[in-house]
């Protein structure tokens, strides 16, 4: 459904897309995660031609987006990361202007107008000043707008930027139900968390480049593969060493006064030897418990360098 | 179909919801009701016996320049930060991703922010029946005079479009367009009679009067006189004036719809990297 083959995005000197080579299934979600200035928008804008490529080709929808832009726009619904709202113009009316862009007859836009603002919660705002509304409404707005022609793909920019907690959960059960809808989603952000709960593949990119692709699938076997435990108790820091070390499943441990930090690769069933191994040590154990999975440690773990402060176990 | 714009009704519904459109248009016509009612006043001095319709025809000239003037001076008003304002409220991305054209957009803007001005025009014709009345113009007259000026509206409001499409920042469109209509009105004046005194002085030159004339024939209040027939100068200057902003306009907006979509830039790429693929 999207394809890019050695896309490649440069502005004067400065190459900020290189050879990226993306395939995003029909019907699926792709996050792409990646730092401020990895090339994500730059990326995105190519795909719903507002920015021409400097080289390499990109599909949409089977169209390529250099040589048929007119299809590509037709088959795409974008939501920037940043977008303004027109003043003095009610939803509804917001509404139908776009998709008289698209050529929607007006019965069918009028209806799915209707349809759009009820599923996106905003209903009761179809007479609402859109520019009176909240930044959480507004970007619920410009999601119903991006589907008003009904598009096969939806490329959507940091959808839950400058959203409160409440807004980002809202934002986060519409693109669970556009998942649901099967449509096909690229969208992108800084946090990996976000992404992890709605998309099915995830691609990492840094400087340009897309450093990774991960089923979200995998990802989550991978994070469960290393969980990170806390072990509050008291030892001498010889006794820690030798009882951790021993353990064949504890990939690395970091000792603070009063307890330790253990990344461990076995299941929850197998924590219940560690612990018994930490107590036939000699150690006085106090708490012993599993962190939340922290996704954000593991995106840095696949993306930077090696973190020399974590100590290896043996 | 062509005349399927969605902008312009956009546009209409956003502009007359605004407070700013009534005021605008109550002040304008009060102005010009005040100024055509002082002017016959003065004309007939309070007696209709004295009625001169010489006099009534300088009454005429006198309300058609200066609606001329406010209309020319007023266009870049709302014109002039068209797609810069767009661009500034981060609206413009959205509405480039829909399959709109780029000279589809321009089109809309053009006419939208052409419409209101065109629409001072038609609240002052009862004013003008009023000069009728009094045998200032024949209709043929108020006619040419009404569409030559609505013909400078679209023109100016062309040449604004395109140069807050161009410029990018609302503060630069703004002050070029105003200094395209202070050159369409002041500069074009000032240099043509220039030309035409320093021809008096110096009869032997014969392209002064020639340039002079050409420069006068590129200003709007210059050619509507002209139409009037209250200065001397070639036949069908209109045409003239008419032709070259016709021409103007469309380089300007072809500028404006390459800087709005850079199909040529992507249209480069795609032959240089097609012939690397090919190759």
């Amino acid at each position: 459904m999207i394809r890019t083959e050695n896309l490649c995005k440069r502005y004067g000197r400065q190459l900020v897309v290189n050879q990226l080579n993306l395939t995003v299934r029909p019907g699926t979600v792709f996050g792409i995660v990646g730092e401020n200035g990895a090339g994500k928008t730059t990326t995105l804008s190519m795909l719903v031609t507002l920015t021409a490529p400097t080289s390499g080709r990109a599909f949409v929808n089977g169209f390529e987006v250099a040589q048929d832009p007119v299809a590509v726009r037709r088959s795409v619904g974008y939501m920037p990361d940043s977008f303004g709202v027109f003043d003095d113009i009610r939803c509804m009316e917001y509404l139908q202007f776009y998709a008289d862009c698209y050529r929607v007859p007006r019965p069918v836009a009028r209806q799915r107008a209707r349809e759009l603002l009820a599923w996106v919660g905003l209903e009761d705002k179809q007479d609402a000043y859109v520019n009176a509304l909240s930044r959480g409404m507004q970007q619920r707005l410009e999601l119903a707008r991006c589907l008003m022609h009904d598009p096969a793909v939806l490329v959507l920019d940091e959808p839950s930027s400058g959203l409160d907690p409440r807004s980002r959960l809202e934002m986060r059960a519409i693109l669970l139900k556009l998942k649901d809808a099967g449509k096909t989603v690229l969208l992108s952000s800084h946090i990996l968390h976000e992404l992890v709960e709605v998309a099915d593949e995830l691609g990492f990119m840094r400087s340009g480049e897309l450093q990774a692709v991960a089923s979200v699938d995998v990802l989550r076997n991978h994070t469960s593969a290393y969980r990170t435990l806390q072990v509050v108790g008291e030892a001498p820091e010889h006794v820690w060493r030798h009882a951790l070390a021993a353990d064949g499943r504890v990939v690395e441990f970091r000792l603070r006064p009063g307890g330790a930090q253990v990344q461990y690769g076995g299941t929850t069933g197998q924590q219940a030897e560690l612990l018994q191994r930490l107590v036939t040590a000699g150690v006085a154990v106090q708490q012993f418990y599993e962190e939340a999975v922290d996704v954000e440690a593991l995106f840095l773990r696949l993306t930077a360098s090696h973190d020399t402060s974590v100590e290896a176990a043996p | 179909m062509w005349w399927h714009n969605p902008l312009v009704n956009k546009e209409f519904r956003q502009r007359m919801r605004t407070a700013r459109a009534p005021m605008v248009i109550v002040f304008y016509l009060l102005c010009m009701a005040v100024l055509t009612f002082f002017l016959l006043y003065e004309n007939v001095q309070g007696q209709f016996s004295l009625l001169l319709p010489a006099r009534s025809e300088q009454v005429f000239l006198i309300v058609s320049l200066l609606q001329m003037v406010v209309a020319a001076y007023l266009t870049p008003a709302f014109a002039a930060t068209a797609v810069s304002g767009e661009r500034e409220r981060r609206t413009l991305a959205v509405l480039l991703t829909t399959p709109m054209s780029p000279f589809g957009i321009l089109a809309g803007k053009v006419l939208s922010s052409s419409a209101l001005l065109a629409l001072l025009l038609v609240v002052t014709l009862p004013l003008y029946s009023l000069v009728f009345l009094f045998g200032g113009a024949v209709p043929q007259e108020t006619l040419a005079v009404f569409g030559f000026q609505l013909f400078t509206i679209v023109v100016i409001a062309a040449l604004s479009v395109a140069w807050s499409t161009i410029a990018l920042r609302s503060g630069w469109s703004t002050v070029l367009s105003y200094a395209t209509v202070a050159t369409m009105t002041l500069a074009t004046g000032g240099a043509g009679y220039g030309l035409r005194y320093v021809a008096t002085r110096f009869p032997v030159d014969e392209f002064l009067p020639r340039w002079g004339n050409w420069l006068l024939q590129l200003n709007p209040l210059w050619v509507e006189a002209r139409l009037e027939n209250a200065v001397t100068g070639p036949e069908r200057s209109w045409l003239v004036f008419i032709g070259v902003y016709t021409i103007l306009c469309a380089a300007l907006l072809m500028v404006a719809r390459w800087r709005l979509r850079p199909r040529g830039l992507a249209l480069l790429n795609k032959v240089v990297g097609n012939d690397e693929r090919m190759s």
